[in-house]
């Protein structure tokens, strides 16, 4: 998987592309750690528009993801979901634990 | 570059001069050396010394270098140990017939001290390197057998979970395919005191031995959570609870939950992260679904966790078809997912009692041999419509007790919070449980005292209607309201009072049951239960059904008082 990060005041967005599966772990933390090292940065977007893959680790990875953002009082949105990613997504009822943008 | 280890080296020759040559570039270098004067000299000494890297001369006396390297190739070794003839010959055909015996470098003599020591040196690289790949090689293979030995455990435990008594129910089929060694799917069955048949079908996250410790607290909170009667959303809730409570952030179990209830002619379902739980008829029409509502287990906090269920009034005889996402995800080789329609047309086509069969098969032509990703497992329950008013009390087949029972009271009374927020029939049952002359039978008292404390809630305290069941869509709307005025509840209470003792030389169990609510005409109600012959009305059946299972029951005060005496 690729991650392209762009940052905007205090708004980040990593784009994700690919298979988002158990392979892109350690990629992915990595890529969010770095954002977060920023303290200026308070609301990070991933953006699904590319990813056209999506597993059940890749889940746990966003639970991670969602823990590490609470505990620094950060917010977190997905954005871009379709098709079969938006499946996976809706059939684990994750619009309960994050924000979805459109 | 790595620096290079000590080496033992074993330095044959002849002539002392040309010992003494190499041992001194050799011994300059930081390594041992040991010596022979001759090729029998240096076997022995190879099979004594075990030197790493061997410098020989091949013209000798008594034996030559060349059988010297061809006997110590001929000893079996996992270590490879470099012989470098060291010789005068040097025509090429000297060379080659040195390289060809089992020499792996030849030196010409005289070299100069520089080319020794690189030639020593590049073979302390060289060696130093092969070390290290054999000490790898060990690592791995004791971390394989580690492994394996991990995914034995797993297998087992797994398989222990997985093959429990409650899934040879008549009215159960499955299937479970793992992708990996063993199926992070985990499927069970069990039947509630009442009679109610409980199923679950959980997918852990990841595979192996990771998923079998995640499995392993459902199937215990499982089986006696249903054991105890407890409703399917209190048994989402408590393993919910535990999972939250064991595992690390990432970790979750999708599962999907149904209660099948017969005797009530409903069907309630739960389902967190699963697909579809789907309702078909014996036609082959997919009636009704249960859609996953909430995250997997495991993700919420208690306090945000949502018990709520989903109750379906039987209408006619069909299936109920549970599977996890490996089934609706198998790709075929052009990369097309089943789905739930391709899961529906399949049903759809076979005939009822061959439908498990079928999408076995049509799940196999879907993917014609392509590589699993994930388990898939299914389960199939007959949902059957019984007309007539038989009463399945999952009593064990142990005796009463004989002789004198001793005298045992027990008086509760529960206020609003605690109406709200316990499972009142389980949490008595555990207690009635330790009564020896009762423990023969949780099952009847599971439903005697479902039905008389229901009455008491429903519709003394909360004044709901049983007629609403049964217009369209009345049972639901009785379920909803029954949540509302609960929630609302102010005032208001339930006083149980249980009593074994012996009355007329046999031993009994007096229940009474009071509610605060205004009461109302019993006798009314007794005689719509005998008009209810036909008992395909989902209400008034209960009253009939304590009344066949208990040697009297009666009404005082305004109706809000009722009197059932059990014989134990």
């Amino acid at each position: 998987m690729m991650i392209k990060n762009e940052l905007e005041g205090a708004r980040a967005t990593l784009s994700l592309q690919g298979r988002f599966d158990f392979h892109s772990h350690r990629d992915f933390r990595s890529a969010y750690e770095k954002m977060y090292e920023n303290n200026a940065v308070r609301e990070l977007e991933i953006d699904f528009k590319q990813v056209d893959y999506l597993d059940s680790s890749a889940l746990g990875m966003l639970l991670l993801l969602k823990e590490k953002s609470e505990s620094s009082g950060r917010n977190v949105t997905l954005s871009g979901l379709q098709g079969t990613v938006k499946q996976v997504l809706d059939i684990a009822n994750f619009g309960k634990l994050f924000h979805i943008k459109g | 570059m790595s620096e290079a280890l000590p080496l033992k080296i074993l330095v044959v020759d002849d002539t002392l001069t040309n010992i003494k040559q190499v041992q001194a570039v050799a011994r300059s270098l930081g390594h041992e050396v040991v010596t022979a004067a001759d090729g029998l000299e240096a076997v022995d000494r190879y099979r004594s010394a075990a030197p790493d890297l061997i410098i020989m001369d091949i013209m000798m006396p008594r034996m030559d270098g060349i059988e010297a390297a061809r006997r110590i190739r001929s000893f079996a070794s996992a270590k490879w140990v470099p012989i470098v003839f060291f010789s005068a010959l040097d025509r090429m055909e000297d060379v080659l017939h040195g390289l060809e015996s089992g020499g792996d470098d030849y030196l010409v003599k005289p070299a100069s001290l520089p080319m020794l020591r690189a030639k020593i040196s590049s073979y302390a690289r060289l060696l130093h390197l092969q070390q290290q790949v054999l000490l790898s090689n060990e690592e791995l293979s004791a971390w394989r057998a580690e492994v394996e030995e991990q995914n034995r455990l797993g297998e087992h435990v797994m398989r222990r979970l997985t093959d429990l008594a409650g899934l040879r129910d008549p009215t159960l089929k499955h299937f479970n395919l793992p992708a990996d060694t063993f199926s992070g799917d985990l499927l069970c069955a069990a039947r509630s005191p009442g009679g109610v048949l409980y199923v679950m079908l959980a997918d852990a996250s990841g595979h192996g031995l990771a998923a079998a410790l995640t499995a392993m607290p459902l199937t215990q909170t499982f089986n006696s959570m249903t054991m105890k009667g407890f409703p399917i959303g209190s048994i989402a809730q408590e393993i919910n609870r535990k999972l939250k409570s064991l595992l690390p952030p990432d970790r979750f179990v999708a599962v999907s939950l149904v209660a099948i209830d017969v005797r009530g002619q409903t069907v309630e379902g739960w389902n967190g992260g699963n697909p579809d739980v789907l309702f078909i008829t014996a036609a082959g029409q997919v009636s009704r679904r249960w859609v996953s509502r909430h995250p997997p287990l495991g993700i919420l906090p208690d306090a945000q966790f949502s018990a709520q269920t989903e109750t379906f009034v039987l209408q006619e005889p069909g299936q109920l078809l549970l599977c996890s996402d490996g089934l609706i995800e198998a790709e075929s080789p052009e990369e097309d997912r089943l789905g739930m329609d391709g899961v529906g047309e399949i049903l759809s086509l076979a005939a009822p009692d061959l439908r498990m069969e079928a999408l076995l098969k049509g799940m196999h032509a879907h993917v014609r041999g392509r590589r699993r990703h994930d388990d898939i497992s299914c389960m199939l329950v007959e949902v059957p419509v019984e007309r007539r008013r038989e009463v399945r009390v999952a009593d064990s087949a142990q005796q009463a007790l004989s002789g004198p029972v001793s005298d045992w009271r027990m008086t509760i009374s529960y206020g609003p919070q605690e109406l709200r927020g316990t499972d009142v029939v389980p949490s008595l049952l555990g207690v009635l449980a330790h009564v020896q002359a009762l423990k023969p039978h949780q099952g009847a008292l599971f439903l005697i005292l479902s039905e008389l404390y229901n009455n008491a809630l429903d519709h003394g305290l909360l004044g709901l209607d049983s007629a609403t069941k049964a217009q369209a869509g009345g049972f639901e709307l009785y379920l909803q309201q029954r949540g509302e005025r609960l929630a609302n509840l102010r005032e208001g209470r339930v006083d149980l009072a249980f009593h074994v003792h012996e009355a007329d030389g046999l031993g009994v169990l007096d229940m009474e049951v009071t509610d605060s609510g205004p009461g109302f005409d019993h006798r009314n109600l007794v005689f719509a239960d005998a008009d209810d012959e036909d008992g395909l009305r989902p209400h008034g059946r209960g009253i009939a059904l304590v009344r066949s299972l208990c040697r009297e029951v009666t009404y005082s005060g305004n109706g809000n008082e009722v009197r059932a005496r059990f014989a134990v």
